[in-house]
């Protein structure tokens, strides 16, 4: 009886069904998108030098093909996690069902890993043949798997590895985006959520996802690069913050879109997603994802791409704007993921939602979650080095 | 072996298409055979559910042998309820027509606990309309009793303004019959 009187219960508003007193897909599904999001914008990174012979992207190209790696391997964990009976998701794999869009994104998880292990194992054929020969032992056995037993590095064979990669970059850029654009469409394809059920979710969750990506590679390279006391390539950043600077305006023009056609169409449920962007949400969307996380980048990113700044300070001033926009994205997700359950069926009454540190969804599961990517991006950087031998030589 | 580059990229091919190929006939191995016959389920699924055994019963199930309860409960605003949603499963009870076990008789506070799983004005799943829901203990304070009260001490529990509108009649606060 105490429970139901404590303050919590009181902070609830209006009419709200009991079932809807709970948000159900809690952290773990608020890192699901997250987490997959980091891989499509690492991906771009890659493609763009790969497919697009973006060259001022080399130092990082590797890097971000690396990275993707790490969170792809993660991208599912989150998910796993949320269930209560894990070993179940086979079920779903074994027999998919059209009605059942969880089973699309395991294929398309499972193709999207087999094409970027290739990727990576063809880009670093070189080093890893060099390495091989160098290695003893179980390692060398593992860099024998990894060059497919060849040691062929001749001009021809190179120039087979390179028709490769581009085929497989190729078909692994669509690939990446019906990725992320796929766990768009799942909260997109939520009919009885007026915040998610739309056609633009698809494509905000697409644009944020590349913000993030980039912004992580951008802030991964300058920060390992520091501590390891080597240098920046500064024309490798630069090219790194246009980008993000095209996508995040993309990103940033849909979010406010969706809102706008919220309000302007006036459909069905825009007096509860009013309600709730104003009431519940109104300070992590309004302040925190818009004012802070949005508006100040974009007048930072203006400033960058306008003004010329003294490269140390250019780089700096990257490595902010990178972690206030991949802090933008983490809030945007929850907002979408959280704050879209906030809402009762009732159309008449909020929730509230308190995280919990040690839930099987809590603060410290989130943690421990966001942790193991690097953990594997460690170990990755012990078999695959991160830089290529000649990357000191482009640096300014 | 000595094989070109060429032809290793080939045998990695083959590999996977192999891998792929294998994977579907895993993913025949592992469907049940009944599944997809009637829909996207196992088909023995329902043979299967059949045969697990009934636990719950109807209100008149327990009114042929409880027909004191019943008389009250058929003319009370709980005629809709359940009598399983307060007092337990049938099958705990009753086995082959015969009693098998006590189910347990909720006692003072566990009465206003149960009570309030439904009209508690916190929960605001429906309105007023459809069911009275309190706030304790401010409806012990308007209506004057002890805070100690539990529901039962006015309410019947079956028929729970049986003994509010008696009193009423008897004290002339109403109108016989309304």
């Amino acid at each position: 009886m105490d429970a139901v009187h404590s303050p919590t219960a009181m902070l609830i508003s209006n009419f709200v069904f009991p079932n809807d007193l709970h948000v159900h897909w809690s952290m773990m599904i608020v890192l699901y998108p997250y987490i997959t999001g980091l891989v499509d914008g690492a991906f771009i990174i890659a493609a763009l030098y790969y497919l697009f012979d973006v060259k001022s992207l080399k130092p990082v190209a590797r890097f971000s093909l690396l990275f993707a790696l790490a969170f792809l391997c993660c991208a599912t964990l989150p998910l796993l996690l949320h269930l209560g009976r894990p070993e179940r998701n086979f079920n779903m794999l074994l027999t998919p069902s059209p009605s059942s869009a969880m089973a699309g994104f395991g294929y398309i998880y499972a193709v999207s890993m087999g094409v970027l292990v290739f990727i990576v194992l063809f880009v670093y054929r070189p080093d890893l043949v060099e390495l091989r020969a160098t290695s003893k032992g179980w390692l060398q056995l593992l860099y024998r798997a990894l060059t497919f037993d060849s040691i062929d590095l001749s001009k021809k064979a190179l120039a087979l590895d390179r028709k490769i990669i581009r085929f497989l970059v190729g078909i692994g850029i669509p690939i990446a985006v019906v990725l992320h654009g796929y766990v768009g469409f799942i909260f997109g394809g939520v009919k009885a959520n007026p915040t998610w059920s739309t056609p633009l979710m698809p494509v905000i969750f697409l644009f944020s996802a590349c913000v993030s990506g980039i912004s992580a590679i951008i802030l991964a390279y300058i920060v390992i690069r520091k501590v390891k006391g080597r240098s920046i390539d500064h024309a490798c950043i630069k090219t790194c913050i246009k980008t993000l600077t095209l996508f995040f305006i993309l990103a940033f023009t849909f979010e406010m879109l969706e809102v706008f056609s919220h309000s302007y169409l006036k459909s069905g449920y825009h007096h509860m997603v009013e309600g709730l962007l104003n009431g519940p949400l109104a300070s992590s969307f309004w302040l925190w994802q818009v004012k802070i996380c949005s508006v100040i980048p974009l007048f930072i990113l203006g400033v960058m791409a306008m003004v010329t700044i003294k490269n140390y300070i250019y780089n700096f001033t990257a490595a902010v704007v990178s972690a206030i926009l991949l802090l933008q994205v983490l809030i945007m997700r929850w907002n979408v993921v959280i704050g879209g359950q906030l809402m009762s069926k009732s159309a008449r009454g909020y929730t509230q939602f308190h995280p919990e540190w040690f839930d099987k969804e809590g603060i410290l599961a989130v943690i421990i979650v966001m942790t193991i990517p690097f953990i594997i991006l460690f170990v990755l950087s012990k078999i695959f080095p991160f830089w290529a031998a000649d990357s000191e030589t482009n640096v300014k | 072996m000595d094989l070109s580059y060429r032809k290793r990229l080939f045998i990695l091919l083959l590999s996977i298409c192999l891998l792929a190929g294998g994977g579907l006939l895993f993913k025949k191995l592992l469907v049940p055979k009944s599944f997809g016959v009637y829909g996207p389920y196992r088909a023995d699924a329902i043979a299967e559910a059949a045969l697990v055994p009934v636990r719950h019963g109807t209100n008149n199930s327990c009114f042929k042998c409880h027909p004191y309860e019943a008389k009250i409960h058929k003319k009370g605003l709980h005629q809709t309820i359940s009598c399983e949603s307060c007092h337990g499963t049938y099958a705990d009870h009753v086995a082959e027509g015969k009693k098998i076990g006590t189910l347990p008789v909720k006692k003072e506070k566990e009465i206003t606990t149960l009570c309030l799983k439904c009209h508690n004005t916190e929960i605001k799943a429906r309105s007023e309309e459809v069911i009275k829901t309190v706030a304790m203990p401010n409806h012990l304070k308007d209506q004057k009793v002890k805070l100690t009260h539990n529901c039962n001490q006015c309410h019947h529990v079956h028929a729970p303004l049986k003994y509010i509108i008696r009193a009423k009649q008897i004290t002339g606060l109403m109108e016989a019959g309304s």
